[in-house]
């Protein structure tokens, strides 16, 4: 019987700071053969679908699930996108490139991609909510064809915060940037405020599929301004963040009142799953 | 069979290298215990205060470590012993059943199961017990190898096998009057039953309702419930450091949904908050969430929960309040109707209640 606890192993090929608190680090399964793949219809993916998460564990510090936040071509390495918070982050953080650590997965389901082809897109980033889009928007940088406008709206607390800094000329090509601050510096000539101000000040394209991805307390704000300016219940789609521990629907810890799992039936959802699921957002 | 054909079968599977473990009598109280001396067996026929759960899904496992090689990639099949549950009743029998689906895919629980001998037993009727009258036609959902029914003080028991297993264990044993049940799987035919199907949709119904603000101000959040119903399996795993022996290993160890940082997330967020939607998750596992999932209720009415509760919550008494609720009618909605539907007023069918 495959033991679906069993981890595999991962070397650091890569660790790139992106601030004091933040770094984005390259993994590479020893055997490429331990990822599992999910396969879209379209073929535009292969291996795993931008809004899986992967069970990263380093023996000693336990387990945490983390989501990937590189496009899965190619799909012998991947990035996650780790903040220093507790035990394991830590750990993680004094390691080097050539260390060796764990992996399960990848787990859940991800953005529903072949509903966004040909689509307007939103996408709503706070924090660190911007790592799981970070696939997603490398995919339309290649593909923007396949695409209708993608706008992306993010927000972060400061600019030494804001994450992908470097990538954001390239993004720009095919995307329309539209980035707020908290807390500006003097340099910094974009919006300030929350995420949901923007929205005053930015129109929204018609009938565009709109991804959320950031900290619980953003959720709400973000959803009934949207639905303000005319977006459609129908087309809002959320990644949940909860505590998770086995990854496959069984421990119970990751559970929202609807009897959904957030780790195996998400963790991206359509607003409509969740709407008679109270304290879901 | 009568009581001193058993302590003799006792004795031929001690002689067979099984481990026992039956209920004996303790300062009163009923436990589980090992058996090692066959004489001083009897078959005690009220339920344990715990269940058989942790020797079959035990507390606290090691799921890796790093102290041996084999011991990298799972079980250890070699600390694995062949056991006998001896006496288990068929409230824990369907625990069980039911534990065996959800930990289907599971190799530590399937491992343990695979060495596990069940010798069921009809249950006494306990004060706090409810909903599972035993009946014959049940056993052939359940799991077992070999069960004892008695019925009354009736000092023969009527013997069942339900494996191959059992059967060879009477054979040898030199003892063949028994009769066999083919096992039809854990789910019957039926599905769940109207009651089940009534109270998952009453538990949804009545989320956010007075039976839950009451219970969430009742209950204390001890987790006593949560550990000796034999149903409860939520889990945590996490990496222990064992400093004397420089090694690691990654344990699963039971969890309540009842402990504070059960849904909290790194940062300190949580999102079970209050203790009422602890003890609705809690319940809406048992009644919505397992029967949605396996078919099966999630509570098999043993009625340990109840015995330990310390703030004196009894869950036969909650399954009656959800049982009977009511939802309010959705008056704010009606105003949306359209006046014209309202206009011409419907003739009222006479629906005439049928007496209970
Ligand atoms: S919830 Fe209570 S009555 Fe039901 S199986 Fe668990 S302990 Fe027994
Ligand atoms: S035993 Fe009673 S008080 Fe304790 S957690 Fe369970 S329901 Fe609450
Ligand atoms: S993480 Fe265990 S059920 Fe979702």
């Amino acid at each position: 019987m495959r033991n679906q606890y069993k981890t595999y192993p991962l070397i650091i090929t890569n660790i790139e700071s992106q601030n004091a608190l933040v770094k984005v680090f390259t993994l590479m399964p020893e055997d490429r053969k331990n990822i599992k793949c999910a396969t879209d219809e379209k073929k535009i993916i292969k291996c795993w679908v931008p809004g899986q998460f992967i069970s990263i564990s380093i023996p000693g510090f336990g387990e945490a699930p983390f989501a990937i936040c590189s496009s899965p071509n190619p799909c012998n390495e991947f990035q996650i996108c780790v903040q220093k918070k507790g035990g394991l982050t830590s750990k993680f953080f004094s390691m080097s490139v050539g260390d060796e650590i764990d992996f399960r997965g990848p787990y859940g389901n991800g953005f529903p991609i072949s509903k966004l082809s040909k689509r307007n897109l939103l996408l709503i980033a706070g924090g660190l909510g911007l790592a799981p889009l970070r696939p997603l928007i490398q995919i339309i940088a290649n593909h923007a064809a396949e695409f209708g406008k993608v706008q992306l709206f993010g927000g972060s607390r400061e600019e030494k915060m804001m994450l992908f800094k470097n990538e954001y000329g390239a993004w720009r090509k095919n995307i329309e940037l539209n980035l707020t601050l908290d807390i500006p510096n003097e340099n910094w000539n974009g919006s300030t405020g929350l995420v949901t101000a923007l929205f005053d000040k930015i129109p929204i394209s018609k009938n565009a599929i709109a991804i959320i991805c950031g900290p619980p307390v953003m959720f709400p704000a973000v959803i009934k301004k949207i639905k303000k300016k005319g977006m459609a219940e129908k087309n809002i789609y959320l990644l949940l963040e909860r505590r998770m521990h086995c990854g496959v629907g069984i421990c119970q810890h990751c559970v929202l009142v609807n009897g959904k799992y957030v780790c195996k039936d998400g963790p991206v959802f359509n607003y409509a799953e969740l709407k008679d699921s109270p304290g879901a957002i | 069979m009568t009581n001193s054909d058993l302590k003799l079968f006792v004795e031929f599977l001690l002689n067979k290298n099984y481990t026992i473990h039956s209920p004996v009598r303790k300062n009163g109280k009923i436990v589980i215990r090992e058996i090692t001396d066959s004489r001083k067996f009897s078959l005690i026929k009220e339920r344990p205060l715990y269940s058989f759960k942790n020797f079959l899904l035990p507390d606290k496992k090691t799921l890796f470590s790093t102290t041996s090689d084999e011991n990298k990639n799972g079980n250890d099949q070699k600390l694995i012993r062949k056991q006998v549950l001896f006496g288990i009743t068929v409230f824990d029998l369907r625990a069980v059943s039911l534990l065996s689906q959800i930990f289907e895919k599971d190799p530590y629980f399937q491992d343990i199961i695979s060495m596990t001998l069940f010798i069921g037993q009809s249950p006494i009727p306990e004060e706090n017990s409810f909903y599972e009258k035993y009946e014959e036609n049940i056993l052939e959902h359940f799991k077992f190898d070999i069960f004892i029914e008695s019925r009354g003080d009736q000092k023969d028991f009527r013997i069942f096998t339900g494996s191959k297993h059992g059967q060879k264990m009477l054979n040898e044993f030199g003892y063949d009057d028994f009769e066999h049940i083919e096992y039809a799987g854990a789910v019957p035919e039926e599905g769940l039953s109207d009651f089940h199907k009534k109270l998952k949709e009453k538990t949804k119904l009545s989320y956010g309702s007075k039976i839950w603000k009451d219970l969430g101000k009742k209950c204390l959040g001890c987790d006593k419930c949560t550990i000796v119903c034999p149903t409860c399996f939520c889990f945590k795993i996490y990496d222990e450091n064992n400093i004397f022996n420089d090694s690691i290993a990654r344990v699963r160890q039971w969890d309540s949904c009842f402990n504070s940082e059960f849904s909290e997330i790194a940062g300190g967020t949580k999102f079970l908050k209050t203790m009422e939607d602890r003890i609705y998750n809690w319940y809406s596992h048992k009644f919505v969430r397992i029967p949605d999932e396996y078919n099966l209720p999630g509570c098999v009415g043993c009625g340990r929960c109840a015995d330990v509760c310390p703030a004196g919550i009894n869950i036969k008494d909650e399954i009656f309040k959800i049982m009977k609720f009511k939802a309010k009618k959705p008056i704010a909605k009606m105003s949306k109707f359209k006046s014209k539907t309202l206009k011409k007023p419907r003739t009222k069918k006479l629906i005439y209640e049928k007496p209970i």
